[in-house]
Order: C-alpha cells, then sequence, then structure tokens
C-alpha cells in the first residue's frame, strides 16, 4: 500500500510541472497589456513601462517562467498584481471554503447517489427504477448556478429559512459555516447526485448478473446478503472512478454557485483573475485546483486496491 | 450544471464512457440499420426530445419573425419587470424592459452556434487526432496520452478559464475553449474504438497482408467508431448548452448585447432581491435543451445498442402445476426412493422483443437415485442448465418455473419461497459452475467465500469456519491450503479455481451435487482430474450427482444413468451403459458420434449439422425433425411422447424400426488425452469406424 502510495506521488510531480508550463503559456498568448489593464486606459506610456518592469513582465517569457516555476516550488506563488497580496495568503483563506462546499457535496451525492442507484437496479424495470431514472437524467440537466438562484431566492429571500449569500463577516461557529453552507451543497449537488446515481444503477445492474453472484445466491446466503457482500463491493468500483471526475467536475461547478452566493472561494478568485487578466492569480488558482484533484485522485487509487484485490500490489 | 463542467472534463458521463455499449458487429448492414431506426422510433421519450430540439432550431432560425420585439433593447424603458401577460408580454419584461419571450427565441440562436461551435472544434481535433494515434500507437500514443492526461488533470471548466484567459473573453473564444476541452474526450473515445477494432481485427485472423492492411483497417474502423462518436458529440452538445450558459453567466462568454440564456440568468440576477420571475424561463429553457439532447443521446445508444438485459437479483421459486388432463404415464422411477424425483417441470420465459411467453423446457421429469450420478445431456440451448437451476429455486428472472412436484429426500420443494429454499441451497443441494473463475467474487479470499455457508448454514464461528475450509481444501486436493486460503481467486488457474468452487459446494455436506458443465472451461488436461475428484468425492460421501454437459464422453466413466435433452425436451433416458450400447433416439446417436477425441472441439456436432433452434422456432411435432437424418412422413403428426423401449424411454416416432449406432463399452470413449481412472482401466474396446488406438485411453 505505501509503495503505491509513494509511486502515485512520484508520478504527480511531473504531472503537476506540465500543468504548470501548459497553463503559464497558455495565458501568455493573450494580446492584452495587464499593466494596461491595471493603471486604466489614461496612463501614459513611461508609466506603463514602469508598471511593466514592477510586474517583471518586460522580461523574456522563459525567464518569467522559470522564476515564477522557482518560487512555485517552494509555496510562494507571487504577488496579487491588483491588490499587493501574496496569491499563497489569499489561496490559503479560499481553500476551506472551496473544499469544505465540494466535500460536502460530495459525500452526501455520494450516499444518496448509491442508494438511489442501487435501489433501482435491485427494482430494475419497475416504478422504482423508472422514478429515479428520471429524476437523475432530469438532476444532471440542471444548471447549478440556477437552481442556487432558485433556492437563494426562495428558501433563503422568501422563506429566510437559510443566508441567501454567505455572510459578509468570517463565519464564526461550526453551526453558521454549516448554515451558509447548506444551500451552495444543495445546488451543486444536485447533479452529482444524479450521475452517481445513474452509474450505481448501471454497474448495480451488471453485478447482478454476474457468475459469482448466482454463485452466492446457490449458497443459500439470504438476498441482503448477496447485494450488501456480493454485489455491492464489486459494484462500487465504478462508481469510486465516478467519484474522481465528479470532484474535479464539483470543483468547477463550485465557481458558478460561488458567484450565486458571494462565496469566498476559490472559485470568485479565478473569475475575477480572468476578468482582470491577473497571471499570478490565475496560475496559483489552476494549480490549487490541480493539485486537489491529484490528491483525491491518489486517494481514490488507495480505494481501488481496497475494492479490487487485482490492482492491489502483492 | 457543475456536471457540464464535469462534462468539460469528460466527466459527465464517465460511467458511460467507461463502460461503452455493445455496438452491434455487422452495423454496416442495412438489415442493422432498419432496425436501429425501428429502436429509435420506438422510444417514445428519445423521440420526445428530437421534437422539442426541431421546435429550438425553429425558434433559432425564425427569432426575428417570431416577435416583434428587440432582442437588446427594450421597448418602452418603463417596462420594467412586468409580470408575465401583462401588456401584451406573454413572459413578461426582465430589468430593464426587455420582452424575456424575445430573448428566449434569440437565446436558442446562442445556445445552438455555442453548442455546434464547440462541438465542432472538438470534432475536428479530436477525431483525426484520436484516429492518427490509435493508428501509429507505441509513442505518439504515450505522448497523445499524457497530453489528456494533463489537460483533464485541472477541472474542465477551470482549463477552459485558462484557455480563455489566453483567447480573451466572449462567446465565440469561451465556446472555442470548451470545445478544445471537449476534444480531448472525442480523441479518447476514437482511440479506444480504434484499439479494441484493431484487437477484435487480429484476433479475428482476419489481417490482410501488406498493403490492403490500411484499407481494412480503416473499414473495419469507421463503423465501429461512428455509432459511440454520434452518441458523445449528442451528449457533449447538451454539455455545451450548459456551458455556453454557465459561462455567459460568470460574463465571461456572451456580452451584455447578446441575449443568451446564461447572461438572461446574470442579468435575473440583479433584481432577484425583487423578483426571481426573470430568471425561471431561461433557466426553464436550458434544463429543457440539455434534457431534450441526454435523451436523444441515451436513446441513440439504446438503439445501437442490442437488446439490453435487466437485472434485479433475478431468481424465481419454482410454483406448483397442476397435473394436466391428459397425463403422461406415470414415470417409471429408476429406483424405489430415489432422493430427488422432479415431475412435470414448465420453464417459460418471455420472449425477446415481444410480450408473448416462449416454453424452454417442457414437461421434464428426472429421477437421482441415492448415490448416485445421472448425467443430462444436450447441446447449449437444449435447456439442460436452466433445469438444474431451478431444482434449486435459481431460475434466472425473468423466466417463470413451474412443476408438479419436486421432492427432495421426502420434502417437496415446489411452492417453498425464496427464504425457505435458502436452507436446501447450499446446505442440501450444491452447485459447480462452468466458469470457475467467473464464478467466485473477485473481491473476496476463497477461503472466505467457502467458509460463508458453513458459517451461513451450520453457525460455525469465524475460526471452524476457516479450519474446515482448510480441510476441504486438503480434500479436494489444493496444495498448501493454508496458504491458499487466503488467496483471492486471479490468483487461481481455472482448475484449482474448480476445485475451490467444489470445495465450496461440498462444504455442508449436500445430499445432491449439481455439476453444470464442471470441465467445459477448463484445460483439456485437468478434465479428467476434474471429473476423477468429484465422482470419487461423490462416491466417498455418498453424494448423488447431477452432471449436466454437452458432451456424453466426460460422462461415459462416471455416470449410472443418462437422460438427453433436445429442445426443452427429454429424448431419452436410462441406464448409461443401455444407452450407449443401444441408442433409442437419433439425437443420441449422433451425441454418440460426437463425442470428441482428438478433434479441436467447435459449438456444432460434427455429425449433426445444425444447431437447436430457439425456443419460438421449436414446432409441435418432433423437435428435432429438422436435423433428424431418419425424418419421415410418420414424425410429422404432432407431439411425440416418451415411450419405453427396450430398458430406455424414448420420444422418437421411429425408434422401434431404427437400428441407431452406440458403442459396447462406454468407458472406451473417454476423451484421449484424460487421464484413465486408476482404478478402472479402460476396456480393450474400439468405437466402430475409428482407427485402432485413437478411441481407447490414452
Ligand atoms: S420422430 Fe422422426 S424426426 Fe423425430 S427423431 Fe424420431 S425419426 Fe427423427
Amino acid at each position: 500500500m505505501l509503495r503505491l502510495l509513494v509511486s502515485r506521488v512520484l508520478a504527480a510531480i511531473p504531472l503537476m510541472l506540465m500543468v504548470a508550463t501548459l497553463v503559464f503559456f497558455l495565458a501568455q498568448l493573450n494580446p492584452v497589456d495587464p499593466a494596461a489593464t491595471i493603471m486604466g486606459d489614461d496612463a501614459d506610456l513611461e508609466s506603463l513601462a514602469e508598471k511593466r518592469a514592477e510586474l517583471g513582465i518586460d522580461r523574456p517569457l522563459v525567464v518569467q517562467y522559470w522564476d515564477w516555476l522557482n518560487s512555485a516550488v517552494v509555496g510562494d506563488l507571487g504577488t496579487n498584481w491588483f491588490n499587493g497580496e501574496e496569491i499563497t495568503t489569499e489561496l490559503r483563506d479560499r481553500i476551506p471554503v472551496t473544499l469544505s462546499m465540494v466535500f460536502g457535496s460530495l459525500i452526501v451525492a455520494l450516499a444518496i447517489g448509491s442508494a438511489f442507484g442501487v435501489l433501482a437496479a435491485l427494482k430494475a424495470g419497475r416504478w422504482p427504477d423508472r422514478t429515479i431514472t428520471v429524476a437523475s437524467s432530469l438532476g444532471l440537466a440542471v444548471p447549478n448556478f440556477w437552481i442556487g438562484l432558485v433556492l437563494a431566492y426562495y428558501v433563503g429571500v422568501k422563506l429566510q429559512w437559510l443566508p441567501a449569500i454567505w455572510p459578509t463577516t468570517r463565519p464564526d461557529s461550526l453551526a453558521t459555516w454549516v448554515e451558509a453552507l447548506i444551500l451552495p451543497c444543495v445546488a451543486l449537488g444536485i447533479s452529482a447526485s444524479a450521475a452517481i446515481a445513474r452509474q450505481a444503477r448501471s454497474s448495480m445492474i451488471g453485478v447482478l448478473q454476474r457468475d459469482y453472484v448466482r454463485t452466492a445466491l446457490a449458497k443459500g446466503l439470504p438476498v441482503r446478503r448477496v447485494v450488501s457482500r456480493h454485489a455491492i463491493r464489486n459494484a462500487a468500483i465504478p462508481v469510486v472512478t465516478l467519484a474522481g471526475f465528479q470532484t474535479s467536475a464539483l470543483i468547477g461547478g463550485s465557481i458558478f454557485v460561488e458567484f450565486v452566493f458571494n462565496v469566498p472561494g476559490l472559485g470568485r478568485f479565478g473569475v475575477d483573475a480572468i476578468l482582470r487578466q491577473n497571471m499570478p492569480a490565475l496560475l496559483g488558482f489552476v494549480m490549487v485546483t490541480a493539485a486537489v484533484v491529484v490528491v483525491v485522485n491518489i486517494v481514490l487509487d488507495l480505494s481501488y486496491a481496497w475494492l479490487n484485490p487485482k490492482v492491489r500490489p502483492e | 450544471m457543475s456536471d457540464a463542467l464535469a462534462g468539460l472534463g469528460g466527466s459527465a458521463d464517465a460511467g458511460e464512457l467507461a463502460s461503452p455499449a455493445p455496438m452491434p458487429q455487422e452495423s454496416a448492414a442495412g438489415a442493422t440499420r432498419s432496425r436501429f431506426w425501428a429502436r429509435l422510433r420506438r422510444n417514445k421519450v428519445a423521440m420526445a426530445g428530437a421534437v422539442y430540439l426541431v421546435l429550438v432550431v425553429i425558434a433559432a432560425i425564425f427569432a426575428p419573425l417570431l416577435t416583434s420585439h428587440d432582442e437588446t433593447f427594450a421597448t418602452r424603458f418603463q417596462d420594467i419587470l412586468f409580470s408575465p401577460g401583462e401588456a401584451g408580454y406573454v413572459l413578461g419584461t426582465d430589468h430593464v424592459g426587455r420582452d424575456i419571450l424575445t430573448r428566449i427565441f434569440f437565446g436558442a440562436r446562442y445556445a445552438l452556434i455555442a453548442g455546434a461551435e464547440a462541438v465542432l472544434v472538438a470534432l475536428v481535433i479530436g477525431v483525426p487526432f484520436g484516429l492518427a494515434i490509435g493508428y501509429f500507437r507505441g509513442w505518439a500514443d504515450r505522448i497523445a496520452m499524457r497530453f489528456v492526461e494533463i489537460v483533464v488533470a485541472v477541472p474542465a471548466v477551470v482549463m477552459a478559464m485558462a484557455i480563455i484567459t489566453g483567447l480573451g473573453t466572449g462567446l465565440t473564444n469561451a465556446m472555442l475553449a470548451i470545445g478544445l476541452v471537449f476534444s480531448m474526450i472525442i480523441t479518447r473515445l476514437v482511440r479506444a474504438e480504434v484499439f479494441a477494432a484493431r484487437e477484435e481485427f487480429y484476433v479475428d485472423g482476419a489481417r490482410a497482408a501488406g498493403a490492403s492492411d490500411r484499407r481494412v483497417m480503416w473499414r473495419h474502423i469507421l463503423p465501429n467508431v461512428a455509432p459511440p462518436l454520434i452518441v458523445q458529440t449528442t451528449l457533449l452538445f447538451a454539455q455545451a448548452v450548459l456551458a455556453e450558459a454557465a459561462l455567459s453567466f460568470l460574463g465571461i462568454g456572451a456580452d451584455a448585447s447578446q441575449a443568451s440564456w446564461g447572461r438572461m440568468l446574470r442579468d435575473a440576477e440583479l433584481s432577484i432581491d425583487r423578483t426571481i420571475w426573470p430568471a425561471i424561463p431561461p433557466g426553464i429553457a436550458i434544463f429543457l435543451t440539455v434534457v431534450a439532447f441526454n435523451v436523444f443521446g441515451d436513446g441513440l445508444r439504446d438503439a445501437f445498442a442490442r437488446e439490453a438485459r435487466g437485472g434485479r437479483v433475478g431468481v424465481g421459486d419454482v410454483v406448483p402445476k397442476e397435473r394436466s388432463a391428459a397425463a403422461a404415464p406415470p414415470w417409471p422411477s429408476g429406483s424405489d426412493d430415489p432422493l430427488l424425483s422432479l415431475r412435470g417441470l414448465d420453464i417459460v420465459f418471455p420472449k425477446p422483443g415481444e410480450g408473448t411467453d416462449m416454453t424452454v423446457v417442457r414437461d421434464v421429469n428426472l429421477d437421482i437415485g441415492r448415490g448416485e450420478v445421472m448425467a443430462l445431456v444436450g447441446e447449449s440451448g437444449s435447456g439442460k442448465t436452466i433445469t438444474g437451476l431451478s431444482l434449486m429455486g435459481l431460475v434466472p428472472d425473468p423466466g417463470q418455473a413451474s412443476a408438479e412436484s419436486i421432492v427432495l429426500d421426502g420434502r417437496e420443494l415446489v411452492g417453498m419461497d425464496f427464504n425457505e429454499l435458502r436452507w436446501i441451497r447450499g446446505r442440501e443441494i450444491g452447485i459447480i459452475f462452468q466458469e470457475p473463475s467467473a464464478a467466485l467474487n473477485p473481491a473476496y479470499t476463497v477461503g472466505r467465500q467457502v467458509a460463508e455457508p458453513l458459517r451461513v448454514h451450520l453457525g460455525m464461528s469465524k475460526r471452524e469456519a476457516r479450519e474446515r475450509a482448510i480441510e476441504l481444501f486438503a480434500e479436494v486436493g489444493i496444495p498448501d491450503p493454508h496458504k491458499r486460503i487466503d488467496a483471492f481467486p486471479h490468483q487461481f488457474s481455472g482448475g484449482m479455481a474448480q476445485r475451490v468452487m467444489i470445495a465450496m459446494a461440498l462444504s455442508c455436506e449436500p445430499k445432491l451435487l449439481i455439476a453444470d458443465e464442471p470441465t467445459t472451461a477448463l484445460d483439456v488436461t485437468v478434465q479428467g482430474q476434474m471429473l476423477d475428484l468429484v465422482g470419487d468425492l461423490a462416491r466417498s460421501r455418498g453424494v448423488s450427482v447431477l452432471l449436466i454437459t454437452h458432451d456424453l464422453g466426460v460422462v461415459a466413466d462416471l455416470a449410472d444413468r443418462v437422460a438427453v435433452m433436445y429442445a426443452g425436451e427429454i429424448v431419452e433416458t436410462g441406464r448409461l451403459t443401455d444407452v450407449f450400447a443401444t441408442p433409442r433416439h437419433p439425437y443420441t446417436e449422433g451425441l454418440i458420434a460426437a463425442i470428441p477425441r482428438n478433434e479441436p472441439r467447435s459449438g456444432d456436432l460434427p455429425t449433426i449439422p445444425g444447431v437447436v433452434p430457439p425456443p419460438w422456432e421449436w414446432p409441435d411435432r418432433c423437435h428435432f425433425a429438422d436435423r433428424c437424418p431418419y425424418e419421415a412422413i410418420e414424425c410429422r403428426r404432432g407431439p411425440v411422447e416418451l415411450r419405453q423401449l427396450g430398458a430406455s424411454l424414448t420420444r422418437c416416432e421411429r425408434s422401434h424400426e431404427l437400428e441407431l449406432r452406440g458403442v459396447q463399452h462406454a468407458s472406451v470413449v473417454a476423451i484421449a488425452g484424460w487421464e484413465q481412472p486408476s482404478d478402472e482401466p479402460g476396456s480393450g474396446g474400439v468405437m466402430p469406424g475409428l482407427p485402432p488406438g485413437e478411441g481407447g485411453p490414452a
């Protein structure tokens, strides 16, 4: 297990490096001068040049890249061009917000999606299955920011049950924190639940047709044991794969939900960075999300090894 | 919608990507195509989606004609936030007084154009790229896949945002970015299909030499790649529509002058403290459009795929059946006190694609004596396996079994429900299956699987069950049982896995062992050992055996009596020696002649051309007539009954006049290459018509 972990971590390093390289050069394609964006339209040429020198973007790209990479490796992602803050510090404040939203939704989606998916499989072709199948294909199509808007309006503004937007002061207790997270998590988690339910249903149906399930029945085991011991564990493997994709999807989706609920997470940070051509901020944002995805995938790889002895190293 | 943006990373339908629907082999055939359209048309949901999409296209094309209002400018500035219907605005107005309905129509334009742009970019890049790396493989593949891996390491929407930063914001750039990310999905899909096609191509041995290689490859690949590509394109279109809305909502897609649905939602947010209404129509428009693309894509997938099987924990008990009025003569029992006695078993399945039932097993009777080995023989499709499963109440869903009675050791099994039968399954009746590696659960050690019935049925503790499992392993000849017990099924060879199955089946000392083609999937060299093992264990424990096989050769050494099944009916039954020496049914004669010797085996019997027809083609008269070399006019009169002839029962109109060829000594026909049991040396007889030695023991 440890060897698997080490090898996966080692494989992740070049991957992260290449992500960094790709994104760094991609973002430079834009011909717009960041200095002009920062200084406004009426800045004169001299002060623009000064600003460029200050930001270090008058140097050759390769030098900029090397510089950035060198500090990024030790955790320094540079300085925000617009407010002069350390990007690393800014991100550190925002990561917990986004991650608690993402993992909150993921855990709930896994629980709900798996339960309904398994139920649908066990009742394949009958009404619970049909209902769940229809609900999940609708759930996949709902834009999360739209559901967010609707929830914010009805539950937040009209009914006043839960905050419609993130509290302006930092949530000071766990209760306010959880309260503020509920609506964003629901908006974010609907499509993940639907996707997981679909996957759980189809892999469960596949597993129930396998010979070893027949063997388990032939041993005289009760249905509950056949399902819970022999079927679910094998059916879980594709669901775990999907959960990996979904984590990535939820991080992406959180950008929109954060926008709706005014959540001070990574997403807003990233959108601001794009709109203002804020290179260091954008790079930091991309690297952090990539790192989260990579870590989640390593965890999932380890859980495969537990679920599927075939991939377990001897 | 997070899913949309999941989709950007190839994740929305990861499940479906991971397990592509089976595609028809002969996809070029016209018949397949017409069946495809028929299946698609029958799918009402997919058709509804298609109709809705046509409406969206119409709205998009004729948007300016459908309304008198302007897309971007308010008609009158004071018309702010009208409710639906007010002052002639069907869907009301937004926060600056623009007609919402008009903007919905124009929004359809942006949605479709944006979707088309993204999908087109994805196809134009992904298809050639995927074909090329699938074709060149090797280093090209490694580099390309590495690149794909980098792109999908970042959440799709984040990658799209990085690209947008490089390209600049705006609808066209945003969709270009989305298209670039999507192209990774297309690349992977096409590459995987090319690899699959290659595999199939080479495995088929159809590889043409030299120059034609490439041409054949393309002809092989394109039909394979098209169906999943069409399905994926449809689903990506849905994702692109969502992505357009999402990015426009953030303000990095459509700009303020473009009435995109996402942009409308962004505007609606500005007045959300007053009313939610302006957000409702665009949200529903996005939602419906995405649903329509998705259901249409799913419909395409289903139409391409062949008949899907349902699957709940599908096993049925045997329900009681009334004895039919025109009762057949009572079955002459093999022994006075049989262990198992089955009467009047019928099994029906729904006919594929139609609601009607078809009978796959009809009026089967069977007696198995105590300590006796009974062979049930027939080709695949004869109904022998399902007959065996029905004895344990394991007829797979949606099959339905009914019988007059199944008496096991004095107990009536017919009418027992699932939970009553549980105490029969594994405890009174053990079973081993054809594919030992598939029959064992890959996720658990073999030890746990063998111990499981001991714990459930005999209430053993974990330790006791483990000890007993080790003993059982030793008894079935697994070397090193202490160590092997903690191994996983994939660490066993087929033969060893079958020994595990035997240990499991015998663990609770059942009275009856059902062995369903126990050697068919195994290597020829271990087949004999495996049969000997089953025979020895059964004899030493006094267990009766129902040995199900398509190969009479397998039963020659082992069985006491034989029942031959063809097309759902027992056509001949009797003592093994009688059946072998004087077969009374032409089908039995064919099976005897077909006993494999040194020839490589194939599915068809060498002496009887054809295969068992599907159940819905079984005639009312003799089921075997179409393949029978002795068919005559009297065979066409109607159903044939089982009759006594000599010491056997047979279902043939002409059996009394036919001189069918058998073999004198059953044991001589054992397959060459098998080890003969040491205590039972093959007696010298030779099959008629065979060169000396070939039919004898190896
Ligand atoms: S009834 Fe006629 S067709 Fe059928 S097996 Fe006998 S001889 Fe052949």
